[in-house]
């Protein structure tokens, strides 16, 4: 795992968060700099990163990420982590191609939480021009109430019959059971 | 355009679904446990970003006209960066504010000096006794600097 934070005494938070989930290899970068040099040369299985940091911030890392940074790391899993949006990068943080953005202060039960949300996810990633990163849809609600959508996959508003008998009270309980982590 | 959608492999998922590792209750207490031992460096991080924002944005900073608002935005971020230790006393929100309000300066290019008075004094007395304040009075506090954060004199 990698984690990006040019605030020390933020970095040192989020690298015992993720320690006491009991991550093998943990690699820490204060720069962007420093972490392009560690993607280059490492496989990881998940990255942390801020998003406002001098030079070039944590947008711009992703979006290197995603499009320069080679075949190794470029789909991995990436959640930003930031105490405010400025006004003018509400967009590009939604377009930068993260998976997930959590807000600061971080808190290991949200954090856990969220790495679970994206192991499980089940996006499909979009290549295009403009973006690279995972669908930025988080839902599939269809298309807008009458029209047909623009895609080839949206499914009409209309839910038909149930093609399959309602889940048993065991098999629910099966769904919230305890869970175990190894990352 | 073109668009290619697909789904590539994903480590993590293939990780946390290997048996063995531990509990996810017990890697919460382990890492809650591992973030307490920071909690010292952490409050001191956090009362040196406050006094900086003070001596540079206070009342009293003489030259503080001359600052500029990405210094006090990355000085109010570095405020939330630490602030897990402090969240109860709202330290994070109001520093949050704080951001806010200076976003919105530096998109007017001006300062509006008493905008940022309140939220300084205001995070002096979260520090100070946050914890301690009735939740519904700190609420209405917060809510008070969201409201002057984000106002615009243009909508009046």
């Amino acid at each position: 795992m990698l984690v990006l934070d040019d605030n020390g005494a933020s970095l040192d938070i989020l690298s015992q968060v993720v320690s006491g989930f009991g991550v093998k290899q943990l690699h820490r970068a204060e720069t962007v700099m420093d972490a392009q040099s560690l993607v280059r040369t490492k496989t990881f299985d998940l990255i942390i990163s801020d998003v406002q940091m001098p030079v070039t911030d944590g947008i711009e890392f992703i979006e290197w990420l995603r499009k320069e940074s080679g075949e190794t790391n470029r789909y991995v899993p990436v959640i930003l982590v930031t105490g405010h949006t400025r006004t003018s990068q509400i967009f590009k943080l939604r377009d930068a191609g993260s998976n997930y953005v959590v807000a600061k202060p971080i808190t290991p039960k949200v954090l856990l939480e969220r790495i679970f949300w994206v192991a499980r996810e089940e996006r499909q990633f979009i290549e295009c021009d403009n973006y690279v990163g995972p669908d930025r849809r988080f839902r599939h609600e269809g298309p807008p109430p009458g029209s047909d959508g623009r895609r080839k996959d949206d499914l009409p508003a209309e839910v038909g019959e149930a093609q399959a008998p309602n889940m048993s009270d065991d098999e629910i309980a099966n769904l919230m059971r305890p869970a175990k982590v190894q990352i | 355009m073109t668009v290619r959608k697909f789904r590539p492999p994903n480590r993590l998922a293939s990780m946390i679904k290997d048996k063995g590792g531990i509990l996810a209750k017990d890697a919460v207490a382990a890492a809650e446990a591992g973030v307490e031992s920071l909690r010292e460096a952490s409050m001191a991080a956090l009362d040196e970003s406050l006094a900086e924002i003070e001596r540079r944005f206070g009342k009293a900073a003489e030259n503080r006209a001359n600052e500029s608002f990405e210094v006090l935005y990355l000085l109010a971020s570095k405020v939330i960066d630490v602030s897990i230790f402090v969240a109860d006393a709202g330290i994070d929100k109001a520093a949050m504010s704080l951001c806010g309000l200076a976003d919105s300066c530096a998109e007017i290019g001006a300062w509006r000096w008493d905008a940022v008075d309140v939220h300084l004094n205001a995070l002096k007395l979260l520090r100070a006794m946050g914890a301690q304040l009735p939740p519904e009075q700190r609420d209405a506090m917060l809510q008070g600097l969201y409201q002057v954060s984000h106002y615009r004199p243009e909508e009046g």
